[in-house]
Parts: C-alpha cells; structure tokens; sequence
C-alpha cells in the first residue's frame, strides 16, 4: 500500500467512515428509544456520517484524477484516462441538470466501461488462473449493477414503453456475484499462514447475531449501506463477509492493497445510488488490479509513490512511509 | 506526516466542512428515475388501457413489507408495482399497475380489507424517511382504495352482502333502505354531518393525506380533497390511475413544475392477506422527473420585479457553481504555495 499516494489511505478511512456511520450506524436509529441524549447522540452522529461522505466524495474526484493521470502516464489501461475525466465532468453536470435520459446513460455506460478496462487488465498478464478469475469477479459484479442501472435508463432515453426485462434477474446475478467475491479472493490470496479467521469471525457473528435477533432490520440497513437485498440464504452472506475480513487481515499483514480495494468496494456498495459511489467502486477495483498479486508475471508499472502528481512538490522516498 | 500532507488534509477538511455547511451538493443521485412525459391534449385519466401511456416508460419498482414500526406483516403479497407517469403541463396522471390475483373491494364486515396503493411525495426539501415521513420532514400520500372505487358505482353497505336482512325502521329517514342523502336531520347521520370522509360520499377513490412519521396520518379537510383516481381490476391485475393538478394552492399538497424532479415513493395493500394500515408493502424513494421547461405562468407586473427575480435565479443557479469555483481555485492555489515552501 506504500506504493500508492498518501491520499489513498485517507479514503479507505473517510469511506468506511462514511459507510459505517452515516450509512449504518445512523440507520438504525429507527430502532432505538427516541429519548434526548439519544436524539443528541445520533444528531452529532448524522453531522458527523455527512461531514465524512462529503469528504469521501472529494477524495474519490481526486483518486479518480490521479488514477486518470497515472493511466495516461504509463500508457496501461489509456481509456481510463478519458473516461475518468468524463465521469466527473458528468458528475458535476448531473448536480445541476437532472439526471436522467442518454446523461444518464452516458454516465452509466462509462461507468462500465471503467470496469471492463480496469477488470480486463488481469487477463493480460502472465498468471495463474484462478487469480485471473479471482480478480475478476468484482469486475462482474460492477458490470451488472451497471447493466441494471443503464437499461431503465435507455429505455427512457429511447422514449421506449418498457418496462425493461430482466432487470430483476439482472440484480440478483450481480448480487451473487458481490457475495461471492470475497471466496475468490480468499481463494486467490487470502489463505496465509497465520490464521486470520479468528478475528475474522468478529463482523461475520455480528452479521449472524444481527439477522437472527432482528432480520427485517439488519435487511433494511444492509440495503441502505451496501444495496444487497439478502435474498440468498443468510450463511452465505455470513460465509463472504467471514472470507472478506480474513482477506483484509491478511492483506493488512503482508502490506498488500487488496484488503484496502475489498474496503473501498463494499464502501461504494452494490448497484450505487450516488454518482460518487460508484467512483469509489472503480478506485477499489482499479485498487484491486494494481496489487502486485493481480500481475504477478508482469510487475506493476506503477509510478512509484516517490513521484506523486506535479501538482504537490517533488516528495522523496519518504512519501512511501507516510 | 510531514507538514505539506498535513496541510493539504487540512484543507481538504476545511473544504469538506464548507461544502456540508453550505449545503453544496458533490454527488448525483443514479437510482431508479420516473419520467412524467409530457404530451400536449388531454390525458387518459380514467383508461388505463389507451395507447397514450406507451409515451411514457414503464419503471418497476421493488417493494417488500413494511417491516420497521408494529403492526408488521413480514408476508406480504405485492412484490413489486410497474408505474409510468404523463403531464400536460396543467396536470399529471400516475398509472400505477400490480398483480393480484383477487379483487377486495368490499369493507363491510369488519373481517374484510380492501385493495389499496398509495403514492407518497415529500413536501420538505430531501428525502424524509420512506415510511411515512418524519417529524419535520411531513410528506403528501395520495391514497387510493378499492372500496372508494366501488362506492362511487355503487354505495355498499350490509345490504350488499346480506341482500335479504330486515330492518325495522330507520328514523328521520325516506325510505325502507336509506342512504345518508335520505336523512332529512343531517344530525342523525353525524359523521356525515361532520364531514368524515369515510361516511360521506366519495368524490374520488383517493384519499389526499400528509404525514410526518408514524402515527401522524391526517386527512386533509373535504375541500381539500383534489386528487382524482380510477381504477380498474382484471385477469389478476390491478391498474390505478392518479390525477390532479400539477399545481396546488395548498401548502400540504405536493407541486410538481416541469423540468425538475421530486421524489415519490409507493405502497400497496393485498386486501385478501389482511393488510392493512402498517401492514402493508412499501418502496424506497425512487426519483420522479417531470419532463420539460419550466414555464414562468405569472410574468413579473413591473421593471423591479422583474430584475429583483432575475437577480434571485442569478444566485439560485450560480451561487453554488461560484462557489465551488471558488473554493476549487482557493484550494489550487494554496497547495500550489505549499508545494513552493521548502520541505
């Protein structure tokens, strides 16, 4: 992770914050007693879940700017160079002009075209298989709630009757595939020797604890802060979210970045709502696709951290340690 | 961390706080969005079957039980509804179709509950909590019911499921079986008298309602009541057509003006599982454009009003762009000085 700018990691935190906080934690106050210290405490905690997602999402167009640079610096994956750029032209658009019809198509269609050439990176190096498969699940499972998004919306630009078919077969293949992107992670590269699952187990038997006590509320906050609906069996979402945090820990261990990109992916959540979620998707899978474990015959071509963006001063070696 | 990072954080929070306090937007919503398409002419009110609702695409929108405050009924029956809208610039109907494969439009013994489907608009700025508003956050609930519907064809009462029962007498009325209109003392038909909706004679299937969280739902007063419904069951469907007004006079009711969007949100009741009230299948907001300009129906009467509103759209509409300008070149520049000071 020490390969990548400092900004980096002040994403992961703000986004988990952001995801966390303002996207879980304060949803749940629909459950709590409504007493003032209550009230209070989950006032200061919405100031403070907002503060985080704007943050979040400021950090996210200067990933996405410094990621668009480095593309076009090392001429690897070139089209996220402009198609980066265009998204957060396009973001800022939709601020003003609504959202919808061939803009929000564009947006969409960019979206994953973003992934395909991102995801479409690994299987053009020397590596074993199941580490190209492994990789490219998340691709998928941004690919689909893309294509779930992008139909309605063609559909309204094209001025067709619709309504769009598939769209809910769409969805669920999208969210299978979401769930099972930890496993081939874990599979990939999460199995270590040092037994992570001892910790891992913490959110998996939170999650569990969560949905026997109270299903319809843990199905609610888990469709606002990740957009799964847990229309799978409950074990295999316990299963993914046990194999997820046992890859983070590993990651974590040995200093790689997919544990951060696995971070940043369930930040941005699944078929997202907001523009800048879904950036925050394509950070994490591009996250993700420059680990060195995603090439591991071709070597990362990188710029090193040593030599960050013109626009801050000639850093040394030492950015690498902050 | 050394002091040029520290500062560029500094001043990536110093930016973040003023963009939260200012209330300037950084993200766009890329949810589900429902088009009123405009058309000019009349609209199909009370056809749910004319060829005119294929100019407006159809949206089909999730729904699962509502499952957050008591009364809760985790097996719910609608799954989802397909919705499609039109306006005309003068008025917006809402056709709102879903399966079901019985049709309970009766009310009379108290085992029995309708059919049912609502549409929710918010009336403060955001989007307040799906499920019936929150404090401060009230919300606009058209509410179409199936016994409503059938009323206006025919009243329904006990007689219309016990067709041979007997009775005496009923005072102060004209007629062996009367209606509320056949009372010649309004007294002795108080809630009538009173002007309770559900006594009176419907006007309209819908029900024009404001919330503002559980617990809370009002019905407007009687001459209040200005959405329009029809709907119509067949094959195991259900299709519901809204109308009203695009504008209202009233500060509890919804406004829409072309060129912008709102939210809306739906629910539905499957009278033959026994829902009713919070039991019941309810969306999340989904995003609802009306198609089209805005148009300035009331030009300003003099000089001054006219450049006192166009200095308002002035700061409406490039206020927050000059602001984020701003900001964006006071961040530039700053890390531009940064990077120049010695490590």
């Amino acid at each position: 992770m020490n390969r990548f700018p400092i900004f980096f990691r002040w994403l992961v935190a703000t986004a988990l914050v952001d995801w966390l906080i303002g996207r879980m934690v304060t949803r749940s106050a629909i459950a709590m007693p409504k007493s003032p210290p209550v009230i209070a405490v989950y006032q200061a905690l919405t100031v403070f879940g907002q503060l985080a997602f704007t943050f979040t999402g400021l950090l996210t167009l200067l990933v996405a700017i410094w990621i668009a640079w480095q593309s076009w610096q090392t001429r690897r994956a070139t089209g996220l160079a402009f198609a980066l750029p265009i998204l957060i032209v396009l973001n800022t658009i939709s601020l003003f002009v609504a959202s919808a019809g061939w803009l929000a198509v564009g947006y969409q269609l960019l979206v994953m075209a973003a992934a395909a050439i991102v995801g479409g990176q690994v299987w053009r190096g020397d590596g074993e298989i199941k580490k190209k498969i492994a990789w490219s699940i998340p691709a998928l499972a941004l690919l689909a709630g893309g294509l779930y998004q992008v139909l309605p919306a063609f559909y309204v630009a094209l001025r067709w009757s619709g309504p769009p078919p598939f769209t809910e077969l769409l969805f669920n293949v999208g969210e299978l595939l979401v769930v099972f992107s930890p496993v081939g992670l874990w599979w990939a590269v999460g199995q270590d020797a040092v037994s992570p699952y001892k910790w891992a187990t913490i959110p998996a038997l939170a999650f569990v604890a969560a949905y026997l006590l109270n299903p319809a509320l843990t199905a609610i906050i888990a469709i606002w802060s990740t957009g799964l609906t847990l229309y799978l069996p409950w074990p295999l979402y316990a299963l993914s979210l046990w194999l997820a945090s046992a890859v983070v820990i590993v990651s974590l261990r040995r200093g790689d970045a997919e544990g951060w990109a696995l971070l940043l992916l369930a930040a941005g959540g699944y078929a997202p709502q907001l523009s800048t979620q879904a950036l925050l998707g394509l950070a994490g899978l591009w996250l993700l696709n420059s680990a060195p474990d995603s090439q591991p015959g071709a070597g990362t071509s990188l710029q090193p951290a040593s030599q960050p963006i013109p626009v801050l001063s000639q850093t040394t070696a030492k950015a690498g340690k902050s | 961390m050394n002091k040029r990072y520290l500062l560029s954080l500094s001043l990536l929070v110093a930016l973040a706080i003023a963009l939260t306090f200012f209330k300037v937007p950084i993200a766009s919503s890329q949810g589900l969005t429902l088009v009123a398409a405009q058309m000019s002419g009349d609209l199909p009110a009370t056809d749910p079957n004319s060829d005119l609702w294929q100019k407006a695409t159809a949206v089909q929108v999730p729904l699962s039980a509502q499952n957050v405050t008591r009364p809760i009924l985790l097996d719910t029956r609608v799954k989802s509804v397909t919705t499609r809208a039109l306006h005309n610039g003068s008025q917006i109907v809402i056709l709102v179709e879903w399966a079901d494969e019985t049709r309970n439009e009766q009310m009379v013994r108290v085992q029995d509950f309708r059919d049912a489907v609502a549409v929710q608009f918010p009336l403060a700025e955001g989007q307040p909590f799906f499920c019936m508003g929150q404090l401060g956050g009230n919300v606009n609930i058209w509410h179409w019911k199936a016994d409503w519907q059938a009323d206006i064809a025919a009243l329904q009462d006990m007689e219309t499921l016990y067709p041979n029962m007997y009775t005496d007498q009923y005072p102060f009325a004209v007629g062996a079986l009367p209606a509320p209109a056949d009372y010649t003392d309004a007294n002795y038909v108080p809630a009538l008298a009173s002007g309770n909706l559900f006594a009176a004679v419907h006007a309209s299937p819908v029900e024009d309602v404001i919330a503002g969280g559980f617990g809370s739902l009002t019905a407007q007063p009687a001459d209040g009541q200005n959405v329009q419904g029809f709907g119509a069951w067949a094959a195991g469907k259900w299709q519901v057509i809204f109308s009203r007004d695009l504008t209202s006079k009233e500060q509890d009711d919804a406004a829409f003006t072309p060129g912008k969007m709102y939210s809306i949100a739906f629910a539905a009741w499957d009278g033959e599982n026994n829902e009713r009230n919070g039991q019941k299948s309810t969306s999340q907001w989904i995003s609802l454009q009306v198609e089209g300009a805005a148009k300035v129906t009331n030009p300003p009467a003099s000089g001054s009003a006219n450049s006192q509103m166009n200095l308002q759209v002035i700061l409406v509409l490039f206020g927050p762009i000059a602001l984020i300008v701003l900001l964006t070149l006071g961040l530039v520049g700053i890390v531009f000085l940064i990077s120049k000071l010695p490590d």
